[in-house]
């Protein structure tokens, strides 16, 4: 199938609706329609994407900072009185379970409840986000949590009683150890085996071992390798030249995830982040990007969508605007293209790692 | 939460408060209602993981004959599942979980839901990785799968996720022999571990020609799918060529020896041992900058009078212990600095991306590429392709069509036209290092070639004199560091306004920067740990407009003579 590079139309000025889009996550943080049922269980993600949203936005006065913060911190998986259950502690993404509300210890035991690891690492985000200092997390607990979950491959599982286990939770999990300052949740040198073992014969990353190259699993390796420190240890300068040229060809207009798919505008964060780790975004056509991304802009309702004429979604509203933002689209805040939080957010992280390394004396940081 | 889920969770509360009481009892009546809810919700996890549960009890108790049918039934109830949404991972989960747990499994029967599944969207990856595992637990023939993929590819040249099997499947089935030249001597080192770019997945010769026949009869057929290109690539790559020093340079001015290796090293825990005549020395290895911790190139000083005596020969070896591998130098009466190196040339440091098959054989696959950029001159893949093959075959014969071919890639894929400009540069850079070391001088120069950014700066360790005069540069950035042996440094006419990488250079003694961005004194900061630095042209450069800038820069750099504004 050849290459559709004249899929879409050149549009010359299209307006960057700005309001409708702080309204989108507005809405997302409110109610949502029926059909977004299923993503109960994955609220806590939801919720990431409506804050970061917004916080890209510059728009975070619209909302209650404080009721948010307690919502997230009533997800929170405690340890009991006995701690029989640190190796179930992280955040749950949601009160699906039906465990009672609340925001504080010691935790309640149920057989079915435990952290999930996608939903630890966005309720750190959104606690950063929303200037949270992180004082009631556990994070000894949130640790021992992520350890459980490593399996002897250096993958990971999303949650202790077992799930698929791959590379996109070695990125939940270094998230989750580099914002709280401490490796010990993590086996950093199985994870990068597993991370290389994931390189594919055309230079892209798949999920695993011998699985196909693509552009979500390959931001999640080098990703997690720049948050470890090991980016150059762990690829030589061949292999991340090779790892460039791959992601350089997945762009069209907008990225696509794969050759031979089609466009869609999560990937040009996904892929544009990664290439911006490798220092070489700036070789990618920005205006193509660009337009390809506000070609998918609901000017109804807001956010964005994966393709044009198609309904918008939360994550890609949110991939859609930090993609802008990697191109330096004004008024929009920075993004932090390893973290996937605002460069605002991760100074709060910064400064907060200033205290706790303050106080505790010692320093456990890879870097 | 909408109602459904309401339900399902105090549903799962009561049922399963019941089954701490009694066991067993309820089973049936949480199989019907997490079925009801997961047929909706297949990305409910939880529920998955309680039906798990339920069917091991269930294992415990009921005869072999029902377990089969209880699993059976999973199967299909999977079936519809996935009939509704393909791709969700729970549902492909629950389904390998259920196939192991199968006591008479039917795995022909799997193979065959993976081809219709594949029919609808050969690009669903949870049914290829599926496909996979069942290959694998039920023992399929890798020459089977081999023969799968052949005649998906027949029916569709274009199918990515098809040729991407293949890479897995061709290394297993005729793996490189170990008789073939393999750049590793000694037993396999247990790290780094494998990708399919390492040795252990390559392919032997004989069914590579093969594969080249199939490949160019995809891309002659749909010149502009890159599937077949991305194969081709790999097919004609090789492996990481063997880690060993490069380089060992020694110099008695500064009694410092500096060592350059094949790939980046850490130079506090690489494990190195210096040997001088005969004796083990206790050094402190470091790297050339203090931010450029991971570095092809470490150097360390011997303790003063080791080797300044001019009359006294000396013999030093390195040991890279970890590797097992070591390099010799001698330093000789009389002379005040040596070395000991394998040129660019010899490791083919710039050719090894292909192959160490016959030229005869890229000649020939040159050839077809030619032949398709007569019938497709636009082709953008096709011009990578023979770039690629031309640096393999003869890099500085080929250089004029390379550049050539680079112009033209730069109008048929506009887009990315600033990243070939980078990878010209790239090449440029490398041709110049070639012609450097055929010339055996050690003279670098490249000028007027809009070069941006540097590269292969450990190559330039014995470079004594280097003109990157009129170009784009804006940096000279740590790595810049590993000229040790600079003494002349011309950089004219370009953008410069970071000077980090000109820092301790024992032997720089000119430094050339007219027309520049170098703006404040601090910039200039990194030129006074140069302790033999004795002609600055700073004229052109906005810092020459500061107040008391010439007494600022003799007080900076004492050793200056001849300093230009």
């Amino acid at each position: 199938m050849a290459e559709e590079e004249n899929q879409f139309e050149e549009f010359d000025q299209i307006d960057f609706l700005r309001d409708r889009h702080v309204r989108f996550f507005q809405r997302t943080l409110q109610v949502l329609p029926e059909r977004y049922a299923s993503l109960e269980t994955t609220r806590l993600t939801i919720i990431f994407f409506a804050l970061s949203g917004l916080d890209v936005l510059d728009a975070l006065d619209v909302i209650e900072k404080n009721i948010m913060i307690e919502w997230i911190y009533s997800l929170q998986v405690l340890p009991t009185e006995d701690q029989s259950n640190l190796s179930r502690c992280g955040f749950r993404g949601s009160s699906h379970i039906g465990i009672p509300y609340s925001t504080k210890g010691p935790g309640v035991l149920h057989p079915y409840d435990s952290g999930h690891v996608a939903m630890t690492y966005t309720g750190l985000c959104s606690l950063l986000i929303l200037g949270d200092d992180l004082s009631r997390v556990n994070k000894q607990a949130c640790l021992a949590g992520l350890k459980a979950l490593q399996l002897e491959d250096g993958s990971f599982y999303a949650v202790p009683e077992g799930s698929e286990n791959d590379i996109r939770f070695i990125y939940c999990a270094a998230s989750i150890c580099y914002m709280l300052d401490d490796w010990s949740g993590i086996d950093i040198q199985k994870a990068i085996e597993y991370i290389r073992g994931s390189l594919s014969y055309d230079n892209g990353f798949g999920q695993g071992a011998g699985r196909e190259s693509h552009g979500g699993w390959t931001y999640c390796a080098i990703a997690s390798l720049c948050l470890m420190g090991r980016l150059e240890e762990a690829l030589s300068q061949r292999e991340l030249d090779r790892i460039r040229r791959w992601c350089i060809m997945r762009q069209q207009t907008g990225f696509h995830g794969r050759p031979n798919k089609p466009v869609d505008t999560c990937y040009s964060f996904w892929v544009g982040a990664t290439l911006e780790l490798l220092d070489v975004f700036q070789y990618t056509n920005f205006e193509k990007n660009r337009s390809f991304i506000l070609s998918t802009q609901d000017r109804l309702v807001g956010g964005f969508a994966k393709w044009p004429d198609s309904h918008p979604d939360a994550l890609h509203a949110y991939l859609g605007l930090c993609g802008l933002s990697l191109i330096g689209e004004p008024s929009l805040r920075k993004v932090h293209p390893a973290l996937n939080i605002t460069q605002r957010a991760f100074q709060h992280l910064q400064h907060l790692q200033q205290t706790w390394r303050g106080s505790a004396g010692s320093c456990s940081r890879q870097h | 939460m909408s109602l459904q889920e309401t339900h399902a969770s105090q549903s799962m509360f009561l049922l399963d408060t019941h089954c701490q009481r009694k066991e067993g009892i309820l089973d049936e009546e949480a199989l019907q209602v997490t079925q009801q809810l997961l047929s909706s919700n297949p990305d409910f996890a939880t529920l998955w993981n309680y039906r798990r549960e339920i069917l091991m009890h269930l294992e415990t108790v009921k005869e072999k004959d029902e377990v089969q049918k209880i699993y059976e039934a999973e199967l299909a109830f999977l079936e519809s599942c996935l009939k509704l949404n393909p791709k969700s991972y729970g549902s492909w989960h629950h389904r390998c979980w259920v196939s192991a747990r199968l006591p008479r499994p039917d795995w022909s029967r799997e193979l065959s839901l993976c081809d219709r599944c594949l029919s609808l969207d050969d690009r669903n990856f949870h049914c290829w990785d599926y496909r996979r595992m069942v290959v694998k637990v039920s023992g399929v023939p890798v020459a089977q799968e081999l023969g799968f993929t052949d005649r998906l590819i027949g029916s569709n040249f274009s199918n990515y996720s098809s040729w991407h099997y293949r890479s897995t499947l061709l290394p297993l089935l005729h793996p490189e022999s170990p008789e073939s030249p393999s750049p590793s001597h000694e037993p396999p080192q247990p790290s780094p571990s494998h990708s399919p770019q390492t040795q252990s997945h390559r392919v032997c010769e004989e069914q590579l020609l093969k594969e080249y026949e199939l490949v160019q009869n995809a891309f002659f057929t749909d010149p502009n799918d890159q599937s077949a290109w991305f194969y081709y690539r790999w097919l004609l790559g090789r492996a990481e060529r063997e880690e060993m020093i490069s380089c060992v340079y020694v110099s008695r001015d500064e009694e410092r020896v500096a060592v350059a290796f094949s790939r980046p090293v850490n130079a506090q825990s690489v494990s190195l041992l210096l040997v001088l005549d005969g004796q083990p020395q206790k050094v402190e290895w470091k790297s050339v900058h203090p931010r450029f911790k991971h570095s092809p190139v470490c150097i360390c000083d011997l303790p003063p009078g080791t080797i300044s005596d001019i009359t006294n020969e000396h013999n030093l070896t390195v040991h890279w212990t970890e590797k097992y591998t070591h390099r010799d130098c001698a330093l000789y009466t009389g002379r005040t600095e040596s070395w000991c190196r394998d040129s660019a040339t010899d490791q083919e440091l710039f050719r090894s991306e292909l192959s160490v098959e016959k030229t005869s054989v890229l000649q020939s696959e040159l050839q077809s590429c030619n032949q398709l950029l007569e019938l497709e001159p636009l082709n953008k893949w096709c011009l990578l392709t023979i770039v690629l093959l031309m640096r393999a075959l003869d890099p500085l014969g080929y250089e004029k069509e390379t550049l050539a071919h680079f112009q033209t890639l730069k109008e048929v894929d506009p887009m990315r036209s600033a990243y070939y400009s980078d990878l010209c540069s790239k090449f440029i850079i490398e041709n110049t290092v070639l012609k450097m070391e055929y010339a055996e001088v050690r003279v670098f120069s490249i000028t007027d070639k809009n070069l941006t950014t540097l590269c292969h700066l450990d190559q330039l360790l014995l470079v004594t004199h280097i003109n990157l005069s009129s170009n784009q540069l804006q940096q000279l950035p740590p790595q810049f560091a590993m000229l040790q042996c600079l003494e002349v440094l011309e950089v004219d006419n370009n953008r410069i306004e970071n000077l980090e990488g000109v820092y301790h250079l024992p032997k720089l003694e000119e430094v050339l920067l007219k027309n520049n961005k170098i703006s404040a004194l601090a910039d200039l900061q990194p030129l006074a740990s140069c302790p033999k630095l004795r002609r600055l042209d700073l004229r052109g450069n906005p810092v020459t407009q500061a107040a008391n800038i010439e007494s600022e820069l003799t007080a900076l750099l004492p050793s200056v003579t001849d300093l230009l504004l």
